[in-house]
């Protein structure tokens, strides 16, 4: 059965005459059907069951009471009520067919009178937090874990010096490095660059003298001596870790030549032009009696001025 | 309609109010009519829901470890049917994807349609930008080779540069001190796993915020002139996007046929011959970081992290600062120039990246 369908602004006739006509209608939220129509007559609004009502007509509604019985049903109290615009209740719109300002359904007893809204709100986010709170810092150690590796300061043959054949020229060391990799046993070709240097070259390289190397906890583990001319140079250009080249420049001779942003470094390390921050970075190194070469493979953060150890 | 899917369309009507929803997606009003410049962001969501495709296919093979990755990369090229193209179609979309962004904001830029009512589209579009530009950079480290390696060494360094929080970026991004397989197990997650569900939460959001706000439509016109044009969103305009689709889907599998992905040599510290570079999109920046004036540490924090930063909040406070109702792009002599002046600045740094390329060898 079509549930009733009154509408707004209807006049509302009893059997014994006009009384007024309907304001509101109040719908049923579990059946989804109206339940009563609010009626306006002699200034008051009253809310008249739908059991009341004869006949819907396109402009009229019929009831089976008379005038005296409809002052009768109690008054409209706004404050009861909710339009169904402030509610979620699906299907209702289409099922009862007002605008939804003027369709109205009950307040729930216990949201109306909810005393302790204020606590539940606070409960609801005081919980939430103690839920994620605890998981803050084992999710950030767990993402942190391998940020801070330990240095590795590990001797590694690169190659031999019979491989340079002239001073004061760059020449490149490419050397199989194995590394565990988290969980992988990997191997991975590093170059770094060796320069037998003249003395004069020695002096660009280590103008305060000899340089230390350090741990983590500030240890010296390796002095390179400004007496030894074998000068070994990271591969990794200090501006932002690009791998630069020995190459030959129109203006300046022979000269490293970092291909990403140019920047451009003598023999001995010095920035010659390009927005490089510091010279070449020095690396530890060590030449066997066989003239086999031993380095650390020490790296620090490029794009600083000064050196920060990373690896 | 067939009987049967009468039946199927009925029944999810009764349940969830179909024809209510077919209404508020399609019948969209669009003052002063569709029209091709709206076709930007339906591409971008074609785009997108391609990308999502191939990329879901090319994890069928995919293995994301140091040791595989560059393997099954060339597997799937060499050895997978099709497998070329369904890895060319991604790399080639993700350019479109970069080319139709700057499209769909310049757009809305010229006519104006960041003012308000619109701020909040605008702001979650800048934070789309930035997700569009975060896919580029980790999925091009994934094939693990020459290019790959470096373009994500030197991009991460740049961030590293970053005051205070710079090295705690880098490393979090690096998963450690130096590039290797943390990088690329977090480089995965975050470009199938995080980077996604941002994009459909945010796209989702901007299409929600647009279609509260309603389309700004035409910078001329009277109101009366502009309701006799109004037309739906369904069919002419669906029917300009599909048709822009179409263009675009063609041009992707074109450059796939004629430029498939060719990998380089095997990620190494090494670099060998190659010189590094990043992918073109963000070649302009790199140009700029050549400049003698971007050199040394402060230099460089300025040239690629405190330059590009400030672009984009001074873009996020645009709808802010640009209050005046008038959106007549002729008549907003600042922005017209301000645009002109950005697009030959990245297209005369980005042309210059690649002349450069041949004094380098």
């Amino acid at each position: 059965m079509a549930s009733v369908q009154p509408k707004i602004k209807s006049k509302v006739r009893c059997v014994d005459g006009e009384i007024g006509e309907i304001v509101h209608v109040i719908a049923d939220p579990i059946s989804l059907e109206v339940s009563h129509i609010v009626v306006r007559a002699n200034g008051t609004q009253r809310q008249v069951p739908v059991a009341t009502i004869a006949a819907v007509r396109d402009d009229s509604v019929e009831l089976l009471c008379n005038a005296a019985q409809v002052s009768g049903f109690p008054e409209h109290k706004p404050e009861d009520f909710l339009t169904s615009k402030q509610v979620e209740i699906p299907h209702l719109e289409n099922k009862v067919h007002v605008e939804p300002g003027d369709l109205l359904v009950p307040f729930p007893v216990l949201e109306k009178s909810c005393a302790r809204r204020n606590f539940f709100t606070g409960f609801i986010h005081v919980i939430g937090a103690l839920i994620g709170l605890p998981l803050v810092w084992p999710v950030l150690r767990f993402i942190m874990a391998p940020m801070y590796a330990p240095y590795d300061n590990r001797w590694i043959k690169i190659g031999n010096i019979s491989k340079i054949k002239t001073e004061d020229v760059g020449v490149q060391f490419i050397f199989k490095k194995s590394f565990k990799d988290s969980v992988l046993q990997r191997e991975e070709d590093k170059n770094h660059w060796v320069v037998k240097a003249t003395p004069e070259t020695l002096k660009k390289v280590y103008p305060q003298g000899d340089i230390s190397f350090t741990d983590e906890k500030g240890e010296v583990i390796w002095v390179n001596k400004q007496t030894i001319p074998y000068v070994a140079f990271a591969g990794k250009c200090p501006h932002l870790g690009c791998g630069f080249k020995w190459r030959t420049h129109k203006k300046l001779g022979q000269v490293f030549l970092c291909p990403c942003h140019l920047s451009i470094y003598d023999n001995s390390g010095k920035v010659l032009d390009g927005p490089a921050p510091r010279p070449l970075d020095v690396l530890p190194i060590k030449v066997s009696a066989t003239g086999e070469i031993e380095i650390i493979d020490v790296e620090y953060k490029s794009g600083k001025k000064e050196l920060v150890r990373i690896a | 309609m067939m009987p049967l899917l009468q039946k199927v369309y009925d029944f999810v009507d009764e349940r969830i109010d179909l024809k209510t929803l077919e209404a508020k997606m399609m019948k969209e009003p669009i003052k002063g009519g569709s029209r091709w410049a709206y076709v930007f962001g339906s591409v971008l969501l074609f785009i997108f829901i391609m990308q999502a495709v191939t990329g879901v296919l090319l994890m069928f093979y995919y293995i994301p470890s140091a040791d595989h990755a560059y393997a099954s990369t060339q597997f799937i090229i060499h050895e997978v049917d099709y497998g070329w193209f369904i890895l060319s179609y991604h790399f080639w979309g993700s350019s479109a994807m970069v080319v139709m962004v700057f499209a769909h904001m310049s757009q809305v830029f010229l006519w104006g349609a960041y003012k308000s009512p619109r701020e909040m589209i605008w702001l979650v579009g800048l934070a789309l930008f930035g997700i569009v530009m975060a896919f580029g950079f980790t999925g091009y480290l994934l094939p693990w080779d020459q290019r790959a390696y470096w373009a994500t060494t030197v991009g991460v360094e740049i961030m590293d540069k970053t005051p205070v929080v710079g090295d705690f970026m880098a490393r979090f991004l690096k998963g450690g001190p130096t590039p290797g397989q943390m990088t690329l197990s977090r480089f995965f997650v975050i470009h199938v796993m995080v980077l996604p569900g941002a994009l459909m939460g945010l796209a989702g959001l901007h299409l929600f915020l647009f279609r509260s706000a309603g389309p700004a439509g035409p910078f001329r016109g009277t109101p009366e002139e502009l309701k006799a044009k109004t037309d739906f969103f369904f069919p002419r305009q669906v029917w300009k996007d599909i048709v822009a689709m179409a263009a675009v889907f063609l041009t992707i599998s074109s450059l796939a046929l004629i430029e498939p992905v060719v990998l380089l040599e095997e990620a190494k510290p090494d670099p060998g011959d190659y010189h590094p570079e990043p992918e073109w999109y963000f070649l302009f920046l790199f140009q700029l970081l050549r400049w003698k004036i971007f050199s040394g540490e402060l230099g460089q924090f300025l040239g690629a992290t405190a330059i590009p930063a400030a672009f984009m909040l001074l873009l996020a406070a645009l709808p802010f600062i640009d209050r005046g109702p008038e959106r007549n792009i002729f008549k907003r002599p600042i922005a017209l120039l301000s645009w002109t002046v950005v697009m030959i600045g990245i297209l005369v740094l980005t042309v210059s990246a690649i002349i450069n390329r041949e004094f380098l060898d």
